[in-house]
């Protein structure tokens, strides 16, 4: 009976736990870096140097999908997450899956031996491809949540903009977090700059206006270039990002359900207090924006660090706020139920 | 066309919490798991003019189904009579169901990893008998039956009394009605 009840009784608050919001966090960070880095060598030729983020944005789409199924109650049967075509978690998944391969045959192109690694019309098509799925997986982890008509503090549309804002910046700070990290060697970073380099701008070897050109980005200086337009971006999408958080949690506080305004409290001034204030926005957005004005260099990497711990703690803050509205003595209700600790739940019978 | 639903009378309600036990024992649920549990509200008003208010809960069997939407394996059902049941070959336990529903009806059964839920007792139905919570209830607060049958008792209560139904403005549509301990007059 003991064993027994040990085994059942383990009462969850809520409906999703950490692995959720790792996987959000992942998702989110490995469609911003792709997002990035696909924007990165469509518009401005600079794919030479964001070819690598492919490959950080596929392990974290891969260990984000492994959260998620060492989240289900039958781990081997993930599978049929992708057998019904209407409901917004199997467009996910699908999606997900869809840009992991693609992050896969982008990160070719980084490797001579793999046949269309020469492929320059390949290569937009693909990059081309990861910026449409990027955004759809930026959006949809949003949207999933924002769907839940139960969730007072999900179901609204601010949430997946919110979530896509958010999915950006720690996508900037990711990837250049592997710029500052990466080995360019500096034949690498001579040969991106050059006609005759294997790595070329979008438009091939002639095109002119790409940033990645000789003379422009792609020459042997140019990482600490576009090193300082992601710390630009950071910047932007880190002023946007906190004002966006403070709207919504405000939003929240002010609203007419009395469900939404509790939880909205409790990141104000209540049990997530510290999370909210001191992890999203003292340590995910003030002190990466005083980094990124007044610092340089390491400093900058110090900023994107913390863009992505607060991150973590954004996805953290909304799946652990899963409030529903009460009814009339379903407070009362729940405070009565059986946690698993108690006597005779114990009781060796 | 058959389309089961069921009446509360909350006026007839007690909370001696039979249907919650026996719903408990019929579908031999795991320890942290209710179907059908009693809310109490109150008491309210002022001496000597006190009253409780009892809601007893269960899946509403909403005619537009969140939780059936946002099931992501197509295990999650909803039959041609409205009753929504899980497949439980099918679920994963991803929890979309669960986090969908505004009613708190569906349960993680964490030994055998899927998700359950009050399925209105279907087994019994087709056999013609009634779902065990409502042949439980010694009051009668529970009434189930066939919404399009007109001369049915469910009809009947729907159509002549005041009913309420939980959560309405989410427009779910739920399948069942509520006449209200301070009210019900048609």
């Amino acid at each position: 009976m003991k064993k027994h009840a040990e085994a059942t009784v383990k009462r969850h608050a809520h409906v999703w736990t950490w692995p959720i919001a790792g996987y959000l966090f992942l998702g989110g960070l490995g469609a911003g870096m792709v997002i990035v880095a696909s924007v990165g060598d469509l518009f401005f030729g600079l794919g030479s140097f964001f070819i690598p983020c492919a490959g950080c944005s596929l392990v974290a789409l891969g260990l984000g999908s492994l959260l998620l199924v060492f989240e289900l109650g039958r781990p081997l049967q993930f599978w049929r997450v992708f057998s019904r075509e209407r409901a917004v978690l199997t467009f996910g998944a699908w999606m997900v899956v869809c840009l992991m391969v693609l992050d896969a045959v982008y990160l070719g192109f980084w490797f001579d031996f793999v046949p269309w690694s020469g492929l320059f019309w390949l290569r937009s098509a693909v990059a081309g491809a990861c910026l449409l799925l990027g955004c759809g997986v930026m959006l949809y982890t949003g949207i999933e949540l924002s769907s839940m008509k139960a969730r007072v503090f999900w179901n609204t549309p601010a949430l997946p903009i919110l979530f896509a804002l958010s999915g950006l910046l720690v996508g900037c700070a990711g990837d250049y977090l592997v710029l500052c990290v990466w080995p360019y060697s500096a034949e690498f970073a001579v040969a991106a700059a050059g006609p005759e380099g294997g790595l070329e701008p979008v438009g091939g070897p002639g095109s002119a206006g790409g940033l990645g050109s000789a003379g422009g980005l792609g020459s042997a200086g140019s990482l600490a270039a576009v090193q300082s337009i992601l710390v630009v971006c950071m910047g932007a999408l880190s002023v946007v990002t906190l004002i966006s958080v403070l709207i919504y949690v405000l939003m929240m506080y002010t609203s007419s359900t009395a469900a939404a305004r509790k939880a909205a409290a409790r990141w104000l001034k209540g049990a997530f207090a510290w999370a909210f204030w001191g992890g999203l926005v003292f340590i995910g957005l003030v002190i990466p924006l005083l980094l990124l004005a007044f610092g340089s260099g390491i400093l900058h990497a110090g900023a994107a660090l913390c863009v992505i711990i607060g991150g973590i703690f954004l996805r953290f803050l909304v799946v652990y706020c899963d409030d529903m509205r009460d009814l009339p003595g379903e407070a009362l209700y729940k405070k009565r139920l059986p946690q698993g600790d108690e006597a005779f739940l114990k009781a060796d019978w | 066309m058959t389309r089961y639903a069921m009446v509360m009378d909350t006026r007839r309600c007690v909370g001696c919490d039979s249907c919650t036990i026996a719903c408990k024992v019929w579908n031999e649920l795991p320890l942290d798991v209710l179907f059908c549990p009693v809310l109490r509200d109150g008491p309210h008003g002022v001496y000597p003019h006190l009253h409780m208010n009892h809601t007893p809960l269960l899946c509403m069997h909403c005619a537009e189904t969140p939780c059936v939407h946002a099931c992501p394996t197509g295990a999650s059902r909803q039959d041609a009579d409205g009753i929504v049941w899980v497949e439980e070959k099918g679920c994963i336990t991803c929890g979309a169901c669960i986090a969908a529903c505004p009613y708190n009806a569906r349960h993680r059964d964490r030994q055998r990893g899927v998700v359950i839920k009050c399925d209105f007792c279907k087994d019994r139905v087709r056999d013609g008998e009634e779902p065990f919570c409502v042949k439980t209830c010694h009051q009668r607060a529970r009434v189930f039956g066939d919404l399009d049958d007109k001369h049915g008792a469910v009809a009947r209560l729907v159509n002549s009394l005041r009913t309420e139904r939980l959560f309405e403005d989410i427009g779910t549509e739920p399948q069942v009605y509520y006449i209200m301990s301070k009210g019900g007059q048609g």
